[in-house]
């Protein structure tokens, strides 16, 4: 990690920290501060927003950790939320039981599932890996139609999620529980990569073969990124179900699953702070275009006819591939950049 | 050092300033009385081509209303318009915003996004109101209403038309189903599953097709050995386009009757089929066709032929000026009932007197005979119940039958219903 120059370790645990500095800490605190005084200054339209963006993040942490730390690709990570966000609902609508019972069984239950779709990755990888996971969102999707436990096309209702007696109805009152948990999974996914776990992971990326010959159990530790990956995603399934209140099969399409892994490459693959600044800019940029730009260019400027219901998806297109050739280590490279050239300014170079 | 101290000095207070000052910017002074409804319509994405128009003539209507007939009840309508892009998130974010927004109600195009954020607006008592919709909205009935008669109606539509104009035979007519793997198809599978035996005939046959396939041979092959009288479609135009070519390719059709929803039963159909292809082919649809004489016809070509002349011809743009009718006539009996004091506030105060002095006054009210008339009635959120039958001659959508009612379905009362 780089630090300002003059900070010095004298234990293990400073060395071991991950902030550091007092700026750190009160940036970090800062934050926080900011991050839950948010409800109090935002409608419930931008609340919305910000919930939805926490739920991506959650979601696009755990394919971060499969795609970026480990380099398994996986298309199918939709329907891996989908399993998480039926397995809540069936559990806290038809069986009733407590919501963070379903919210754990919604991450357990995903994570199973990953597990059986993650098993190819021990003899196919790359373009291969992708297609095996295509697969798995076809087949979660078509099971999901076609199963009376799940409501098939009708769908099934989800109840607001509760503990002890609180029912989180305000937008609110959802955001906190939202943002406290992802606040718990990036701390986990931030603390997983420095671990003996997460240093196979980057080691199975890297060189899978060099990996195996160092005794790393790839069979295991694959099949391990698979469930942490799935088990976030079955996690933000789970917060999903309980914010929209509805949930049928068309919510959990493939475009979807290929959104995410937009997010995670703009964001900066194989970094903590990548699928954050990937989700909170593309969710942005979608709610801008879709809710402001096409909007305004209907209603004001004179185009041609169907000129604005193609400009979501071109500018969309377009951001994509800027990104991918100006900045092909995402955001969070180009924060590290910004806060090295930070630290030595004004002699920045 | 010094400098890069003020720098964060700077920053904090900015930030400090932006978080004080931000409040404020929603407490904006209200300008005109105004009464507000939100509409939100897939304008982008997937479905952009019948979302689009219906945007479109939503807020043509309005602009109609508010210039010739002076807004409703001397208060101009104010439309807050938002594109969903027909993505389910994106949906309830948009309906969010129209609650944040203060609109008194919020119409949709598309039964996906309705069923993607009815229980949003379920839950906070916000009512809405769809084009098109699926049995799943109002069964059972809560905030949310169906300005159309749903897919379920559809099918059993054509199903009594045939009976009654077309099966000349001895015994129960075989129905094959070809449907849309979402509620599209499975409102028509239910109302079927609901009504086929009360109706006297047969389903011989239930295929399922996605919205993208590219050949349906197999499901056809498989639908021809069992000898159906019917092929009935539920989806929208090109699944549709493609399972009529390949029944034609078939050697089934001509020979059989086929019947589509009114979800695909457009120009678009024709066009990507062919003509030839579709000729004789029956459909429903919930609305009059362009050029009909009935009174709103005039002002709504006028205004969409100035305005939009691109759409001119597309079925979906009547649908929702008939819409934007239905949201003014709710508006006018909500303000005539409880004043425009109450209207005003657009919270859950005005969101309930809408519903219950608007939505469910509604009685016996002509959208200009574009469509059935729309009336309320307790239990049951479709307001209007009708459909007529029409057929594909010499690459026209014509031949329109008298309307025919879709009976109510108490689907919740099934077992199997949401199973």
């Amino acid at each position: 990690m780089s630090l300002p120059t003059g900070t010095r370790d004298y234990t293990y645990a400073e060395d071991m920290a991950i902030i550091r500095t007092k700026t750190q800490w009160a940036l970090f605190t800062g934050f926080l501060i900011f991050l839950f005084t948010t409800p109090l200054y935002l409608g419930n339209y931008w609340l919305g927003v910000a919930n939805l963006i926490g739920i991506t993040i959650i979601a696009a942490t755990g394919l971060n950790i499969l795609v970026g730390y480990c380099g398994q690709l996986s298309i199918g990570h939709a329907g891996f939320i989908a399993v998480g966000a039926y397995t809540a609902a069936i559990l806290t609508n038809r069986l009733e039981l407590p919501f963070l019972v379903g919210l754990i069984c919604a991450g357990l239950t995903a994570g199973a599932i990953g597990l059986i779709f993650g098993i190819p990755s021990v003899r196919v990888k790359g373009f291969y890996l992708a297609i095996t996971t295509i697969a798995a969102q076809f087949i979660i999707i078509w099971v999901i139609n076609h199963w009376q436990v799940t409501g098939g096309f009708v769908g099934i209702k989800v109840p607001y999620a509760s503990i002890g007696g609180f029912v989180f109805r305000t937008e609110a009152s959802q955001f906190y529980l939202i943002m406290t948990i992802v606040v718990l999974c990036i701390f986990f996914a931030k603390n997983l990569a420095r671990t003996k776990v997460g240093r196979a992971f980057i080691a199975i990326r890297d060189n899978d073969l060099a990996a195996q010959v160092m005794g790393i159990n790839l069979f295991r530790y694959k099949l391990l990124a698979f469930f942490i990956g799935c088990f976030l995603a079955g996690i933000a399934g789970s917060l999903l179900a309980h914010w929209i209140g509805f949930l049928n099969a068309e919510q959990f399409s493939l475009t979807e699953s290929i959104l995410y892994i937009g997010m995670i490459i703009i964001g900066g693959l194989g970094t903590t702070l990548g699928p954050i600044l990937g989700v909170t800019f593309l969710r942005l940029l979608q709610q801008v275009l879709t809710m402001e730009v096409v909007p305004f260019l209907e209603s004001t400027v004179a185009l041609p006819a169907g000129f604005a219901s193609g400009v979501t998806p071109m500018l969309f297109g377009l951001v994509i591939i800027l990104f991918l050739i100006l900045e092909p280590r995402g955001l969070a490279h180009r924060w590290t950049l910004f806060k090295s050239s930070y630290r030595l300014w004004p002699f920045s170079y | 050092m010094k400098s890069k101290r003020l720098l964060l000095v700077a920053g904090g207070i900015l930030l400090a300033v932006v978080v004080a000052v931000l409040p404020l910017l929603g407490a904006c002074a209200p300008g005109e009385k105004t009464l507000k409804i939100g509409i939100t319509t897939p304008t982008t994405g997937p479905a952009a081509e019948k979302g689009s128009p219906m945007g479109h003539a939503n807020l043509d209507c309005v602009e109609y209303i508010n210039a010739e007939l002076g807004g409703v009840g001397g208060y101009p309508v104010e439309v807050v318009w938002l594109d969903n892009a027909y993505d389910a998130a994106k949906g309830v974010t948009a309906v969010k915003k129209l609650m944040d927004e203060g609109c008194l109600m919020f119409g949709t195009a598309s039964s996906k996004i309705m069923s993607a954020v009815m229980e949003t607006a379920n839950r906070a008592e916000f009512p809405g109101i769809a084009c098109f919709t699926s049995p799943v909205l109002y069964h059972p009935p809560q905030h949310i209403y169906g300005q159309l008669p749903d897919y379920g109606d559809d099918a059993l539509a054509f199903a009594n038309f045939y009976m009654e104009n077309i099966w000349k035979g001895s015994g129960k007519p075989k129905f094959a189903l070809h449907l849309l793997n979402n509620p599209t198809g499975s409102g028509a599978r239910d109302a079927f599953r609901a009504k086929a035996e009360e109706l006297g005939i047969e389903i011989i046959a239930t295929e399922e097709h996605t919205p993208t396939t590219i050949s349906e041979m197999s499901s056809l092959t498989r639908i021809k050995a069992l000898n159906p009288d019917v092929l009935f479609i539920s989806s929208t135009p090109a699944p549709t386009a493609v399972i009529i070519k390949n029944a034609y390719a078939l050697g089934m059709y001509p020979g059989i009757t086929i019947g589509c929803a009114h979800a695909s039963f457009t120009k678009a159909l024709i066009d990507i089929a062919g003509a030839d292809i579709v000729e004789g082919v029956y459909g429903t649809f919930p609305t009059v066709m362009w050029g009909e004489d009935v009174p709103a016809m005039a002002k709504m070509t006028e205004y969409c032929q100035r305005l939009h002349p691109k759409d001119y011809g597309n079925m979906d743009y009547i649908t929702s000026w008939a819409q934007t009718l239905v949201m003014a006539e709710i508006l006018k009996l909500a303000l005539e009932n409880v004043g425009y004091d109450v209207l005003a506030k657009g919270d859950v105060e005005s969101w309930r007197a809408i519903e219950t002095q608007g939505f469910q006054k509604l009685k016996d009210f002509d959208a200009g005979g574009l469509h059935g008339t729309v009336t309320y009635t307790p239990g049951d959120n479709r307001l209007t119940t009708y459909n007529r039958i029409y057929q594909i001659v010499n690459g026209e959508i014509t031949n329109p039958s008298d309307w025919v009612e879709a009976p109510f379905i108490k689907y919740e009362g099934y077992d199997w219903f949401g199973q």
